[in-house]
């Protein structure tokens, strides 16, 4: 039976048949409906820029986010973090996102952008891993927000703490940075330093929490360069980059560490002071001016 | 008297509270830390039916969680109260909460939960729970109360009718005229008229409102309903109430609505006679009408809560059963199925032999018995309950669930760094102290002149000081290292030297004298090397407390080796308990790690033991043989 007999299914596929319109007609209309079901299915999830939050514990990084989410004027009571949290939360009236000041505030597009996600993690020690995890692959974070308690910067144990975990992280920004493989960099992350409790009467004033902090970091680096090497390599762990010379974090030399030098990887630091509790209310202005200036 | 309950998520947020008497954050924070985080207290399993508690401060704390939605329920009440009620409390709490707030709790991007109605269904089962703990001590009949006898709500009606409606006139007392006995507090929120108003905008009205009123008016009056045996008694008690009714008008003349609590009788009055005069009913002025209908509420409340709690517990136990009965053929296939594509909710059986295996590869690579067991415990809570990914198996889940234990244990809670603890003693004007313990043969002397070495490279001046008193030998071993650490040092930068004192000293006296020769010749750090002792010896291990007291040293390591099996989990405990109270070990020395190859258990087992950090990892013969530890490169050797 050859293709251009009369019962072949070429034949049939042209004859004038019921069975073959109802095919064609089928294919005709069921396929694009598919084709549209399946696009938009796959562009309709737009991520939203997220911001993390990122400290050591009893910072306040859970009270910002409640408080940022709730747009009350005190956030909500909150205990020591066991595991992290993200809430979506758009920015107040007053704040205008970088992006959207062209737009109307009638435009649909103008409260999309006003849209942020904020990814709470827990501070403690043992807990670091879901805010490393993050940093290591940070797709979508257009910011970090390292809260630190401005009151307890002013002792040795709580301004060791928070510059060690400062150091680590604007390490692994640096490293994101420099192990890129294109020649234009990864997208640039800045972090804002929020020197929260700025209502106590202990707290230092965020320029000296600036001051504070830089010089910790650059003890920190130092010890973390003449401290002992990492067992990874020498426990027969694959060699996964932890291995020979360690990073050193921000421009050569031996000098202070400053936080202008972070600019050359592509991070700008800030420190802006704010309280999130306290007694005349919550005064985050600074910081969600911050926000909407990256957004 | 309970202090305060706290409902928060995991991530830290606290959805409701109550305070009755108000505590610091810093007790609910520290139970937390030391439960949930650091596990230093052993979490009891919650089939004895005890739920675990937590003593802080002369607080005690007894908590429950709920999984799946990540919510702890916490109770905090004085150590000098004892009450039985709490762990149903919690439960039925947990219940509760879970049944009217599970379908918020589970949407994503959001912390808020809005819990305002929580409330009055928190209020009656402190009140119902309070009553059955005194009813039950002296009339044992009234314990048929609602949370028992809910489960079967359906038989509820004409048979239990007398027997049930007994518990509802106490119930009814207690929430008129609040519960005379403990905390007028405990019963009366801040604001109960609004509340309960509230609820009652929420219901349909008049249908509702029609089945209470026949029911208070079984109760006060009592001519409608079938119990007839029992009218005489209610009138008696009706009477009763009312006399309780004006002795705490007196009481609660001080608070700040006596009023209401007065008014409230009259209106359960009013209301029984609202039959034979509708008009009358709806003169009274509103403060009757409210509390009447806050009132009523109330009692539906308590049907709706039993109705939750009945439900939610109905659920736990078909989720749990459910595998018994029901064609068990299909059942293994479909759950065989969701075994590869994922999506299973997890029991205690489908963990049992894949922790079991788990078990046998934690104890293949030489981690202690107790530790595994208690490693794949923490796992069992953590995953009972919950689903699986999508496309993963249980055992996939069990690895990383398990590799998240260990990363926790390992991980150190606040920072290692040596030097820096050094620059910071050195900066008060003394020399930073730190010695050295552990077993026989360990390496004590070996790594102590690693970290010489280390400490020579950073250009310190090092005193090591020989309180190996014992051991014959032992003095001459260290003057050798010291003599090898000069020549090493010598274009370094740093300084070393040995303070001996020859044998049989006690050396306590010979490591507090080197402390003080130190500080007189501007060393900066001493290592004070120490003999080795059984840790099972106690006529050695007491010399321990001494030498802590006088030499005091900033640190204190032990060194214990990789090769040791089982009796690591011993070793340190005695170790870590030898010194007195109030002092322990501060990190340990592991060791030999370059003979164990992948077998390095020890470290887990040392850590499980005492919750204390491994800060240096000894992995070779030379001096420069000595690491900090790379928790993830631990993990996956113990999970490869």
């Amino acid at each position: 039976m050859a293709w251009y007999d009369s019962d072949s299914w070429a034949t049939a596929a042209f004859a004038p048949h019921l069975s073959t319109i109802v095919i064609t007609l089928l294919v005709a209309v069921v396929l694009p409906i598919l084709l549209h079901q399946f696009v938009y299915k796959r562009a309709t999830p737009t991520t939203l820029p997220s911001f993390l939050l990122l400290g050591p514990s009893g910072a306040g990084k859970t009270a910002f986010l409640t408080l940022t989410e709730r747009r009350a004027v005190a956030a909500a009571p909150t205990h020591t973090s066991t595991s992290p949290l993200t809430i979506q939360a758009l920015l107040p009236d007053s704040f205008t996102p970088e992006s959207a000041h062209f737009r109307s505030p009638g435009d649909p597009a103008y409260e999309r952008a006003r849209r942020f996600l904020l990814v709470d993690t827990p501070g403690h020690g043992k807990l670091r891993h879901f805010a490393t995890g993050q940093l290591v692959n940070p797709t979508h974070v257009c910011g970090i927000v390292f809260v630190v308690d401005a009151a307890s910067v002013a002792e040795e144990a709580g301004l060791n703490e928070a510059a060690e975990y400062l150091h680590d992280v604007l390490l692994s920004l640096q490293k994101r940075y420099t192990n890129a493989k294109t020649s234009k960099g990864p997208r640039e992350i800045p972090v804002l330093v929020a020197a929260n409790k700025l209502d106590l009467f202990t707290a230092l004033p965020p320029h000296l929490v600036k001051i504070a902090l830089e010089k910790a970091v650059s003890d920190v680096r130092k010890s973390r360069a003449k401290g002992l090497k990492d067992s990874g390599v020498a426990m027969g762990g694959e060699d996964d980059g932890v291995d020979e010379e360690r990073e050193w974090l921000g421009g050569g030399g031996e000098g202070p560490f400053e936080f202008r030098q972070m600019d050359e990887v592509g991070t700008s630091v800030v420190v802006k002071g704010g309280n999130v509790l306290g007694g005349d209310g919550a005064d985050v202005r600074g910081w969600l001016e911050w926000i909407a200036e990256q957004l | 008297m309970l202090d305060t309950f706290e409902i928060l998520t995991t991530s830290g947020v606290v959805l409701w509270s109550r305070t009755y008497a108000p505590i610091g954050p810093n007790i609910i924070n520290s139970l937390i830390r030391d439960v949930f985080i650091e596990e230093r207290i052993p979490p009891q399993s919650e089939d004895t039916g005890q739920k675990p508690t937590y003593r802080k401060e002369g607080y005690t704390l007894k908590w429950t969680t709920a999984k799946d939605l990540g919510l702890i329920f916490v109770a905090v009440y004085q150590s000098l109260v004892h009450l039985t009620w709490i762990d149903k409390l919690l439960d039925n709490v947990r219940a509760l909460f879970t049944g009217l707030f599970g379908e918020e709790l589970r949407k994503e991007h959001s912390s808020l939960v809005d819990c305002d109605k929580f409330g009055p269904y928190f209020d009656r089962q402190i009140q119902e729970l309070e009553r059955t703990s005194d009813g039950s001590a002296s009339a044992p009949n009234v314990k048929l109360t609602p949370p028992s006898s809910s489960n079967d709500s359906a038989g509820e009606e004409p048979p239990l009718l007398p027997a049930l409606q007994k518990p509802q006139r106490p119930l009814y007392d207690t929430s008129a005229d609040s519960t005379p006995v403990p905390t007028p507090d405990t019963s009366r929120p801040t604001t109960p008229a609004q509340s309960h108003l509230v609820t009652a905008k929420a219901r349909p009205g008049g249908k509702l409102s029609r089945r209470d009123r026949k029911k208070a008016t079984a109760v006060s009056s009592a001519p409608a309903s079938s119990g007839d045996e029992a009218s005489t008694k209610r009138k008696a008690s009706g009477k009763s109430a009312a006399k309780k009714n004006r002795t705490w008008g007196e009481f609660g003349a001080e608070e700040d609505d006596p009023s209401m609590v007065l008014d409230y009788s009259q209106a359960d009055a009013r209301d029984s006679t609202s039959e034979t005069e509708t008009l009358e009913e709806i003169k009274p002025e509103t403060w009757g009408r409210k509390t009447g209908k806050g009132q009523f509420v109330l009692k539906d409340l308590d049907e709706e809560m039993d109705a939750i709690i009945a439900g939610q517990n109905a659920e736990r136990q078909s989720s749990v059963g459910s595998s018994g009965i029901v064609g068990s053929s299909l059942g293994a296939i479909g759950g065989l199925f969701r075994n590869v594509v994922g999506g299973k909710t997890l029991t205690k059986e489908d963990l049992a032999k894949p922790l079991r295996g788990m078990e046998e590869h934690l104890l293949k690579k030489n981690v202690a018995r107790e530790a595994a067991v208690r490693l794949c415990e923490g796992v069992e809570r953590d995953l009972v309950g919950l689903k699986t990914g999508s496309f993963t198996t249980i055992e996939s889940t069990i690895r990383t669930s398990m590799e998240k234990a260990l990363t926790k244990i390992l991980t150190p809670t606040s920072s290692l760094d040596l030097l820096r603890e050094i620059q910071t003693v050195n900066s008060s004007g003394r020399p930073y102290v730190l010695s050295i313990v552990g077993v026989n043969g360990v390496g004590k002397s070996t790594n102590l002149s690693k970290i010489a070495f280390f400490l020579l490279q950073n250009h310190h001046r090092v005193l090591i000081a020989a309180a190996d008193t014992f051991r014959s030998g032992a003095v001459e071993q260290l003057r050798v290292h010291v003599k090898n650490l000069k020549e090493l040092s010598k274009r370094e930068g740093g300084e070393v030297d040995i303070f001996e004192k020859g044998y049989g000293k006690d050396a306590a006296n010979i490591a507090a004298d080197a402390v003080t020769f130190a500080s007189k010749n501007s060393f900066n750090v001493v290592l004070i090397d120490t003999a080795g002792r059984r840790h099972n010896d106690q006529r050695l291990m007491s010399s321990l407390e001494k030498f802590g007291k006088l030499a005091n040293p900033d640190k204190i390591l032990m060194v214990g080796e990789a090769l040791v099996g089982s009796d690591s989990v011993a070793q340190a405990r005695n170790f870590n308990n030898s010194f007195g109270p109030g002092r322990g070990l501060d990190g340990f020395v592991i060791s030999k790690c370059d003979t164990v190859g992948d077998m390095v258990g020890t470290l887990v087992s040392m850590v499980h033991a005492t919750g204390i950090p491994v800060v240096f990892l000894g992995v070779g013969q030379h001096y420069a043989d000595l690491r900090g530890l790379n928790v993830g490169s631990v993990c996956r050797l113990l999970m490869s």
